[in-house]
């Protein structure tokens, strides 16, 4: 088979370390890059020989025609990026969050799923050891039921007071700490147990920055009695690292995960997986797998190997599509709802 | 090739860093709070014979050069191996401006006079050639500000750095980089990687040599990219004339016993093991399995 060639736009943190760990994929030539930064452009060819760099996406894909794209520029520009790269047939894999437009995102989904065409979204636990462990012990019914659940995210990615520019600082071009963190914390939650069919008492906070919030807390609802509860807080400095937390109470006992460890509490000892009752731990030492090349962890590796496997083997289902994005984008505008009825409130 | 320290003290257990548990890295944090506590470990390693120590160049660590300075005359043995850059001042600097914006900030902000005036010397040129070497040696100096008058034997680059370079397939920059610490530091170039074979392979390569390249190598592989075996033969095979290696990781975060994890070290042909540890039988019990 002939070399997946591979563009990237948008070359900030995420197009940085995207890049580096494709790169390292046999059978993938990453051959273009757009940026609208020129510094990083002239960086980047003068240093890797025959990259072609360009200002303008279209540029990008009009003359480099690549086979597969990976978007990471501010989340408000992925739906006319995306758009074109349909038009042209092109995989996509798109940085999460994938839109700031619920509608865009089911329209995305669909239109890519019809042609054809690799989709997938950026949301990285769900290629973490641990959180891939912990579901599978969780659908082995070894908890029971699940009841109650938490998904928690925390960071100190905003500790002081933000200025306010960049498309960070506004909700409309995806940032805030719904967009940029609860979204994974959502999309755990989607990962585990589905999309919740209703939200309820969400409010959001600012603490450091001016126009965009920096807190988010609800609760998550299903029609099948599972009742969930979301808290997001990416202004604590106690964290070193972003951290998601989740913990499950089911019928059976609890999981407590993070993306190094996770804590079962078993009302049953269970001789046939070696757990006893009460509390055991399962640490990512356990049960973590080798990557081929690593640069910031097993996850950032298995997601862009995963995403370039699919365009190779058609028959593969990916694990993080435009739908399962979609599905995030959903609660996300559920959230804002359900946050502007309740600031009402007092 | 100058031959490295055998055993080399780490510093992860004191900055609340531990791969394997949050609530464990948490404990080591307060623990460590007091930095008398971090200098008495510092002493059970010494008492145990051990010269070498690896530290990162956070703010903290800046204290404690500051510590060993002062107390010159009682430290002289101690040889040093720092590691570059302390990650986490730019990233999240970065993910809110961006990455020249933070590189601007960090080269222009909140340094003495003097070191500005000589920076903005080769930064002005950097900035106006848009030339990145330069740029990587004004950040290389400003990292190594808190080590000067210290026995600097290896400057590690940080695995973060040198992974993410690898993948990129750039021989000038890790050329660069070694030329760099040779001629200004006078000391050996070393690089923290978790693809050791991969990072060998391109080094013999690019033609790159006399180099330390510090991985995790434990029996269970963890953070060992691509596989054990891989990492095996390219150890035993490896001419130690060109490359020294550095064992980092060896009890993948305590999940092996201390007896086993040292054994599959000293049984490899591997120059120098680094390892961190808070209690003074442990490093004494660690630092005997690798005499």
């Amino acid at each position: 088979m002939q070399n997946i060639k591979v563009g990237i736009v948008g070359f900030g943190r995420m197009g940085i370390t995207h890049y580096s760990i494709l790169n390292s994929y046999p059978g993938v030539a990453i051959n273009s890059v757009a940026d609208t930064n020129g510094t990083m452009l002239s960086i980047m060819s003068k240093y890797i020989d025959g990259l072609e760099t360009y200002k303008d996406y279209k540029a990008l894909i009009d003359k480099s025609k690549p086979d597969a794209l990976l978007v990471c520029t501010p989340p408000h520009l992925h739906y006319d990026i995306l758009k074109y790269a349909l038009k042209n047939n092109i995989h996509v894999f798109v940085e999460k969050p994938y839109t700031v437009n619920p509608k865009e995102a089911q329209e995305l989904s669909k239109a890519f799923e019809a042609k054809g065409l690799v989709n997938q979204v950026g949301y990285v636990n769900r290629f973490n050891d641990v959180f891939v462990a912990a579901k599978e012990h969780l659908e082995a019914g070894l908890i029971g039921e699940p009841i109650r659940f938490k998904s928690e995210m925390y960071s100190c990615t905003v500790v002081k007071t933000d200025k306010g520019s960049g498309w960070r600082a506004n909700r409309k071009t995806g940032g805030g700490v719904v967009y940029e963190m609860a979204a994974h914390a959502l999309d755990l939650v989607n990962f585990y147990f589905g999309k919740p069919d209703a939200v309820a008492g969400t409010i959001m906070q600012k603490i450091y920055s001016k126009k965009v919030n920096d807190l988010v807390s609800s609760t998550l609802l299903y029609k099948n009695g599972l009742v969930g509860t979301l808290n997001v807080n990416w202004s604590d400095e106690s964290y070193r690292k972003p951290t998601n937390k989740l913990e499950i109470f089911g019928t059976e006992g609890k999981i407590l995960a993070d993306q190094h460890s996770f804590k079962l509490y078993l009302k049953e000892e269970n001789q046939e997986r070696g757990y006893r009752k009460g509390w055991n731990t399962v640490y990512i030492t356990d049960i973590f797998k080798q990557v081929p090349f690593y640069v910031r962890g097993n996850e950032f590796t298995r997601q862009l190997y995963h995403f370039a496997d699919c365009i190779k083997d058609k028959q593969l289902k990916n694990g993080c599509s435009f739908a399962d994005g979609a599905a995030t984008q959903d609660i996300i505008e559920f959230l804002y709802e359900d946050n502007s009825k309740n600031l009402k409130k007092i | 090739m100058q031959p490295i320290d055998k055993v080399v003290f780490g510093d992860n257990q004191f900055f609340g860093i531990n791969h394997m548990s949050q609530e464990k890295a948490q404990q080591l944090a307060e623990k460590f709070h007091n930095i008398k506590n971090i200098y008495r470990v510092y002493d059970y390693a010494f008492e145990a014979g051990i010269n070498g120590i690896m530290l990162n160049s956070n703010d903290r660590a800046s204290v404690i050069c500051d510590y060993f300075r002062e107390n010159s005359a009682k430290f002289q043995d101690v040889t040093w191996y720092p590691s570059i850059p302390y990650p986490h001042k730019y990233a999240n600097l970065v993910a809110e401006k961006g990455i020249f914006p933070t590189i601007n900030e960090i080269l222009f902000k909140g340094n003495s006079a003097g070191g500005i005036l000589s920076m903005m010397a080769k930064g002005g040129s950097a900035i106006l050639t848009k030339d990145a070497i330069k740029m990587m040696q004004m950040l290389i100096d400003l990292e190594m500000k808190i080590f000067r008058g210290l026995d600097v034997k290896v400057v590690f680059l940080q695995n973060i750095v040198t992974d993410l370079m690898l993948g990129y397939n750039t021989r000038v920059v890790f050329e660069e980089y070694c030329n760099y610490i040779k001629e200004k530091y006078n000391a050996l170039p070393g690089l923290l990687t978790m693809n050791l074979p991969y990072c060998i392979n391109k080094l013999q390569e690019w033609g790159i040599e006399e180099v330390v390249i510090c991985s995790s190598i434990n029996k269970i592989g963890y953070l060992m990219s691509p596989s054990n075996q891989a990492y095996e033969e390219v150890i035993a095979n490896n001419d130690t004339s060109k490359y020294q290696i550095m064992a980092m990781s060896t009890l993948a975060s305590g999940a092996i016993p201390v007896k086993e994890a040292m054994a599959y070290v000293t049984n490899q042909n591997i120059q120098s093991v680094v390892f961190g540890s808070s209690t003074k039988g442990h490093i004494h019990e660690t630092a005997a399995l690798l005499k």
